[in-house]
């Protein structure tokens, strides 16, 4: 499990790190984003895993979320792994933007040609956890899982799947019902085969309705003038609806005049840390 | 004459309209006089009449055309008739508008006219009215003098009569009394010699003693109801006994006791209350004159702390209390000791002296409990304590502000359930002055603090609230969260579910809450502008509204439909509240 380091920039008191490695899951080089905040110098701290959305890789949470600030105030290591396994020359994986390259929505994918490399789901909940806490001072008991549109699909399918291993979970315009929308069906038929019956498993609003765990406080921020939002693409509806019924609790919070854009994920990236740091630092 | 100057002639005014009439009516008998055919009037049907066997083409065509100039002159005729009428019409309402005008004026001016006349009538009769009755009363007057001195003469005659008919002539002049107004003896009163006696017989005897001297009070000497007096002798005086008068300062009769010794106690007094004090002493010779007058002043009684009033808050509490005393006192002094968990006092008693009014804002540790009770002081000193109130400085504690509560409010007795009833309202609960009039709600008594606190609300599933903080004077007559001045978080029940609102100013964050919160905590901190609704059971963040606030603020709730709610205060904040 080496790690090389590609680049490091002092931020807010700690340190913006990019590092890349071999993974054994993906089966390709993949590169990640470590936030260290000045608290990690000397204790072991809590870990936040971001999860970004199509077309994102590493870079994108770290430039323009503005998320260090409040990583350093509430002492958070920040990981910001890429959205697919990259270089893997599969026919077809650059042909669209929201399929393929950058598009990994955090499954296993079970379908040839993709099922060698895009494991995107194991990657985030196994391999990367394991290499942060043998690489980085983190707790290994204190960790959580937040995201953006496909990240935070991502985000909260890994929340319901593992019920007690994540002390929070948040997301911005996630796609909430993917089984429901034109991209989750695209990428569900393309990763997981016609059987809808295997999509399930990867769907927040259906994996919320079968949810048995310890108590969630999920905290979601949707722009109301998001495209996606009008475009049937993030349904946070029907997952509201669920949680309603089966009393998981949710605040969700709709955002008069904020769109899809990392503008929209900087102005509530605050409130999320925070929230974040309630549980990982109780 | 040309028809159609009548046109032209009708800009010449009023006056020369009739005129044109006539004219015109010759114009017209003279244009529509048809001159004869040479040979006989004209056919409407043409040749087929046998009156124009010898007409050949050239005579008809001319006869045609005389029809034609004859129809079109007619035409002519019409058109101009026709205006004629027009012009008519105009001249007749023109005619018929400077009547009216005419007539107008008339009747103003005979009216004026009328009124003048009426007016002077008035006047003149009036007068006359004014000068019959001056002329009259002058009459009367003068009627009523000559009966009088009618009557003094008859009188005069009677007397004259009476005197001639009595015997004695000079009888009338004993009406004057000669009488003497005085005696002629002098009295002569009984000379007392005796006090002379006793001075000569005193001349040789101890003499009387000089005014005690009697002393200010001393502190702390007096109590509620008694007051330690001592005097002392002018000079080494012979003294048997003394006389210790004594009456409160606005009344006059005294009291007084006979003692032996240079001091008393008095008792029986009243609290807070001036007397005034004076001492003479005896001998055998006699009786001092009066010492000064000496002001002394009891005790005052205790205060009464005011429980409902009391709040406290992590750092500090305010207590505040009824005087207890009718008149003024000087001061007050606020005792505190620290108890223990179990409630034995602690040792050392803190003190704050020259308090000027009946409250105190105390500055105090966090997480202990403090006995604390109040005494009035005035220059007779400090009075007894007042009743003990426990204050416990765990979390932030208040009552309910009941004066501010809507007339369909009410409150339980220990003061921290409300219920909205579905009764009508009692007519007899008219607004007071401080009341909610239209959101049925009321105020708590926060402590007037600049720090953090927390309180917890209880609800039903279906109770309809609004919680939060708002200014001292927000809108009585306006709703929670509707106006600048309130910040609330508001519970709606629809019948497809529940809705919950962040209300300041009439505004809302659109939010979705999938978990109804029953508990509802609520945290305040003045430092950071936030004040943060959290769902206890889950410990989840709700929503939190940012605002600097100006004055101080205290929570305030409210039923928006019939149902009940309780606060829970004296909760430590939990450490989520104020990350």
């Amino acid at each position: 499990m080496a790690l090389t380091q590609v680049s490091s920039n002092k931020c807010a008191g700690g340190f913006q790190k990019v590092f890349e490695h071999d993974s054994t899951e993906l089966k390709c080089k993949m590169k990640f984003a470590v936030y260290l905040p000045p608290q990690a110098e000397t204790d072991k701290c809590p870990v936040l895993y971001w999860l970004s959305g199509l077309t994102c890789t590493e870079q994108n949470v770290i430039t323009k979320a503005g998320s260090q600030l409040a990583a350093a105030e509430h002492g958070i290591i920040v990981v910001a792994p890429d959205t697919s396994p990259r270089g893997c020359n599969i026919e077809g994986e650059d042909e669209s933007w929201d399929f393929g390259t950058g598009a990994g929505f955090y499954v296993d994918a079970t379908q040839d040609p993709w099922k060698t490399n895009y494991r995107m789901y194991s990657y985030v909940t196994e391999e990367l956890p394991k290499l942060i806490n043998a690489n980085f001072p983190s707790d290994p008991d204190r960790m959580s899982i937040s995201g953006h549109s496909m990240g935070g699909h991502g985000a909260l399918v890994c929340a319901l799947k593992n019920p007690g291993k994540y002390k929070a979970v948040s997301a911005f315009s996630p796609i909430c019902n993917p089984m429901q929308c034109p991209w989750g069906q695209k990428a569900f038929a393309g990763y997981l085969g016609s059987d809808r019956s295997t999509w399930e498993a990867y769907d927040a609003t259906v994996l919320a309705g079968a949810y048995s765990g310890p108590q969630l406080d999920i905290l979601i921020d949707q722009g109301r003038d998001d495209q996606f939002l009008s475009a049937s693409q993030l349904l946070p509806d029907n997952l509201i609806a669920v949680c309603s019924e089966k009393k998981i609790p949710v605040v969700f919070r709709l955002q008069p005049g904020y769109d899809h854009s990392y503008f929209f994920i900087y102005s509530f990236m605050n409130d999320h840390i925070k929230h974040h740091a309630k549980y990982l630092n109780a | 004459m040309d028809p159609y100057n009548v046109a032209s002639d009708r800009g010449r005014g009023a006056a020369r309209d009739v005129s044109t009439f006539q004219r015109f009516s010759v114009d017209t008998n003279e244009s529509l006089r048809f001159e004869p055919c040479e040979d006989s009037p004209p056919s409407p049907t043409g040749a087929e009449d046998g009156y124009d066997d010898d007409d050949d083409v050239f005579k008809e065509g001319e006869t045609e055309r005389e029809i034609v100039t004859t129809r079109s002159r007619l035409q002519g005729k019409v058109a101009e008739m026709e205006n004629f009428a027009g012009h008519l019409e105009e001249i007749f309402l023109t005619v018929e508008e400077n009547f009216g005008r005419q007539e107008q004026h008339l009747e103003q001016h005979y009216n004026d006219v009328l009124q003048t006349l009426s007016q002077r009538y008035d006047e003149r009769a009036a007068g006359l009215e004014e000068e019959k009755k001056g002329k009259l009363e002058a009459l009367y007057g003068q009627l009523l003098v000559c009966g009088r001195a009618l009557d003094a003469s008859k009188e005069l005659i009677e007397t004259a009569q009476e005197v001639y008919r009595s015997q004695d002539k000079r009888l009338f002049l004993k009406e004057v009394d000669l009488t003497l107004s005085t005696r002629l003896e002098f009295d002569t009163p009984l000379a007392d010699m005796s006090d002379v006696k006793t001075m000569m017989d005193s001349i040789n005897v101890v003499p009387a003693p000089s005014a005690p001297v009697i002393n200010p009070q001393m502190p702390n000497s007096a109590s509620q109801t008694s007051l330690r007096v001592c005097w002392s002798l002018f000079s080494d005086d012979t003294v048997e006994s003394y006389e210790l008068y004594y009456r409160p300062v606005l009344e006059d009769t005294p009291a007084d006791s006979t003692l032996k010794e240079t001091h008393c106690t008095v008792t029986d007094l009243l609290p807070n209350a001036q007397y005034e004090l004076w001492v003479t002493a005896t001998n055998t010779t006699g009786i001092s004159p009066a010492s000064e007058r000496a002001l002394y002043m009891t005790v005052p009684s205790p205060p009464v702390i005011k429980r409902r009033e009391c709040t406290s808050c992590p750092e500090a509490a305010m207590i505040r209390w009824e005087s207890g005393n009718t008149n003024p006192v000087d001061s007050y002094t606020v005792e505190l000791s620290e108890t223990s968990t179990d409630g034995t006092a602690g040792g050392v008693t803190e003190s704050i002296v020259a308090v000027p009014t009946c409250q105190c804002l105390i500055q105090l540790q966090t997480g202990r409990r403090y006995l604390i009770a109040v005494r009035a002081v005035n220059i007779g000193g400090p009075s007894d304590k007042s009743d003990v109130i426990t204050v416990s400085t765990t979390g932030t504690f208040f009552h309910l502000l009941e004066d501010t509560a809507h007339p369909c409010l009410s409150i339980s007795e220990d003061g921290f359930t409300m219920f909205y009833g579905d009764e009508e309202l009692p007519i007899s609960a008219m607004a007071l002055d401080d009341t909610f009039t239209r959101c049925v709600a009321v105020l708590g008594d926060l402590i007037p603090v600049r720090g953090r606190h927390y309180w917890e609300v209880e609800v039903d599933d279906g109770t309809e609230f609004r919680i939060g903080v708002s200014y001292e004077d927000t809108e009585r007559n306006s709703f929670l969260g509707a106006n600048k001045t309130s910040w609330c978080m508001r519970h709606i029940l629809s019948p497809s579910r529940h809705k919950y609102e962040f209300l300041h100013n009439g505004w809302s964050p659109d939010l979705r809450i999938t978990v109804n919160p029953v508990r509802i905590g609520v945290a305040l901190d003045y430092e950071r502008g936030t004040l943060s609704f959290f769902n206890v059971a889950l410990e989840q963040h709700l929503h939190t509204f940012h605002c600097h606030f100006q004055n101080y603020v205290h929570p305030c709730f409210s039923l928006d439909n019939p149902g009940a709610l309780t606060v829970h205060n004296s909760i430590e904040a939990p450490e989520y509240t104020f990350i």
